[in-house]
């Protein structure tokens, strides 16, 4: 069978929707099939020019496949007889982002007109779609409250899970991810000054500007946890990630309301970690069962502090909650083979 | 590009994108399906149209038709074949719909937009002198030409000459394969033939291997009717007595014309294949002859006989390549100029 998937691109710029197109590619390869990625270019700025944009890849032919796999908008605008949407997310200028006064069509005076056409466009992409799944409940809520599509919440697995194999602890707590205001490492590095002098944490991660490996150092050093707390801020490769992981006592994520479950989160897991995460960190909670494989504190340094503390306290037990947390992760079922059974039905 | 059909057209681009890369520029391919439906064309032309690459790179480099539709304000093209059936191949056998008139419509408003997208392009380079006669005959447009080269770690495997005549390369009837078989029933020496490669469909590979039974000549070809990897390509190449490579007026001299270069063995070919005569001479570096079984079989019979002229041609080819200046190093300074 011929499988094309379609992502939207901007020349240069690479995330984690094109590193999961990637991994979904290889992943239908592995199968047997063959695979191929088309990444067409997109761009919502003007906004007067999403029109023409929507209309160019209504326009487009795809000869020789049998199966499309459509990522995100305008892309699944395609027209293919077998298409399945694995929606990461609408275009959210015109719906959630629109209402919230968030979008840049509301300073179009073409704007109402545009949501108004993208949301028809839209309805019937949906309608003609063989099936249409999500990445997260978050997406199938917007998708059913905006659109009235119902969705199957198909959760993206993680690209590398053999990285993530588990091993003995080093004792510290990792925090990995990408180091920046929303992922909160500096409320991490607060919470130290407030755990139990045996808590060790790393974090490691790209930053997002020079401004935050500054700050955090700045904290560290006003608060004199230089031996405490180890930075290891750049682009790591994988390998080193899952070295960092693997080594840990348990691993600290509290990003603010996420929309996934979280890669870190769910690598941590997949490692046999205990997870520490926060009240307010939206999807990653889903992640977390206190007292069977993590904790969730308050978002405060003293109750992230007391949380490391207590995993730090007692390692037997540490590590008796990560077991619980990757049989609880497994029990979620979130693979390559069940997404690529239900993506291929 | 087509979905999962790979060749030559995608090479080009996956060689230039890593040279490119191995000279420290950022390099981003832009793949666009298509298809040769041709009720499907201006729909199509104009969602190419509509991609506008202003401001998110420097420079597009267009390769295939008809990429040079997207918008940029420094295009520069490198042409290497018109969508031929509404050109050169409308008056031919080849053409692949009947003459109507909305199809000669088609046919004229098509060629109006590519000289209008063409006209847009700062610099027009070709892969080839005929290519460059067809854009100037058709489109009024002048070109330079830019020889593409195979990529830098494209290994070439040394062994001695064999007995065979070798040609690697899709199974098609625009490749005449079949011209081959019949010139081999007329040889009288014992030299081989084999041809190697997919054939593109219509049941030229089974055709071939009957012909060739038909004429008593199985023996001494060899079909190979499967995708050739390039190690295996180069291989056989390696192991030939010379290449052989007749295309109905090519575009361009054709990787297997460099790939016989690489391994120092003449070309076979004839007088109509187009670009290949750029490359190969008769009796210099190969030999070029009318495209008739007679011919070829007397070519191939000569190219047996004479083995030390063989290998004088081969290396003689190897040589024109570098007289040609067909190199990377040449192709991006003038893409990039």
């Amino acid at each position: 069978m011929k499988v094309l998937v379609a992502n939207n691109m901007a020349p240069f710029m690479w995330g984690g929707a094109e590193e999961l197109a990637v991994t979904l590619v290889d992943r239908i390869r592995r199968r047997g099939h063959e695979a191929e990625l088309l990444r067409l270019p997109f761009r919502w700025d003007p906004v007067e020019d999403i029109l023409g944009q929507m209309l160019a890849i209504r326009s487009l032919e795809l000869p020789n496949t049998d199966r499309l796999i459509a990522l995100k908008f305008p892309v699944y605008l395609l027209r293919h007889e077998h298409k399945s949407m694995w929606l990461l997310h609408q275009f959210r200028q015109a719906y959630d982002l629109y209402d919230a006064g968030m979008s840049p069509m509301h300073d179009s005076v073409r704007g109402d007109e545009l949501r108004e056409a993208i949301a028809r466009a839209d309805g019937q992409s949906f309608h003609e779609a063989h099936a249409v799944y999500t990445n997260s409940p978050t997406t199938s809520d917007r998708l059913w409250h905006y659109n009235e599509v119902p969705s199957d919440v198909l959760r993206p697995p993680l690209n590398d899970p053999e990285l993530f194999g588990g091993g003995r602890s080093d004792g510290y707590i990792f925090a990995g991810g990408r180091v920046t205001g929303a992922k909160r490492q500096l409320l991490l590095i607060e919470a130290m000054a407030h755990a139990s002098s045996k808590v060790k944490l790393v974090i490691a991660g790209p930053p997002e500007s020079y401004r935050d490996p500054a700050a955090l150092k700045k904290k560290i050093e006003e608060l004199g946890l230089q031996d405490r707390v180890h930075l290891d801020l750049r682009l790591l490769s994988r390998r080193e990630v899952g070295e960092y992981a693997n080594r840990s006592l348990a691993c600290a994520y509290i990003p603010f309301d996420e929309d996934s479950l979280g890669y870190v989160a769910m690598e941590a897991a997949e490692a046999g970690k205990a997870i520490i995460t926060t009240t307010d960190s939206g999807g990653v909670r889903g992640m977390v069962q206190p007292g069977n494989n993590g904790w969730i504190a308050d978002p405060t340094p003293q109750s992230l502090g007391a949380a490391m503390s207590a995993a730090t306290a007692s390692p037997a037990k540490t590590r008796k909650m990560g077991q619980a947390s990757r049989e609880y992760w497994r029990g979620m079922n979130i693979t390559w083979d069940y997404t690529l059974d239900r993506l291929l039905s | 590009m087509i979905p999962f059909v790979g060749g030559g057209a995608r090479n080009i681009v996956d060689w230039l994108a890593d040279e490119l890369v191995a000279r420290g520029h950022e390099v981003e391919k832009v793949m666009l399906p298509f298809s040769d439906e041709p009720n499907d064309l201006f729909p199509q032309l104009a969602a190419f149209r509509s991609i506008d690459l202003t401001d998110a790179v420097d420079l597009a480099i267009c390769i295939r038709p008809p990429a040079y539709f997207v918008k940029h304000p420094r295009k520069v093209v490198w042409f290497i074949h018109h969508l031929r059936t509404y050109y050169d191949l409308w008056e031919s056998e080849f053409r692949l719909m009947q003459d109507t008139a909305i199809a000669r419509s088609r046919r004229d408003a098509l060629r109006r937009a590519d000289t209008a997208a063409l006209g847009e392009a700062s610099r027009i380079f070709v892969n080839s002198q005929v290519v460059g006669d067809r854009l100037a005959r058709f489109n009024g447009i002048e070109s330079t030409v830019l020889y593409p080269p195979l990529p830098a770690d494209y290994a070439a495997s040394s062994k001695p000459a064999g007995d065979s005549i070798t040609y690697v390369s899709r199974l098609d009837l625009t490749k005449r394969q079949h011209l081959l078989v019949e010139a081999l029933a007329l040889t009288t020496t014992e030299v081989r033939l084999v041809l190697a490669g997919k054939a593109a469909g219509g049941g030229y590979g089974v055709y071939l291997k009957e012909h060739a039974a038909n004429l008593g000549v199985s023996e001494r070809v060899t079909v190979d009717d499967r995708w050739v990897s390039d190690e295996e390509k180069s291989d056989l190449i390696a192991g030939s007595l010379a290449v052989a490579y007749l295309p109905v007026d090519e575009d361009s001299y054709g990787y297997p014309s460099l790939e016989a270069a690489r391994a120092q063995r003449p070309v076979l070919t004839t007088t109509d294949s187009g670009g290949v005569l750029e490359l190969v001479r008769d009796g210099v570096n190969g030999r070029v002859v009318e495209p008739t079984a007679e011919a070829l079989a007397a070519a191939m019979d000569e190219l047996f006989t004479n083995r030390e002229q063989t290998a004088l041609m081969g290396r003689a080819l190897a040589d024109s390549t570098v007289e040609l200046g067909i190199s990377w190093d040449t192709v991006i300074e003038g893409l990039l100029s």
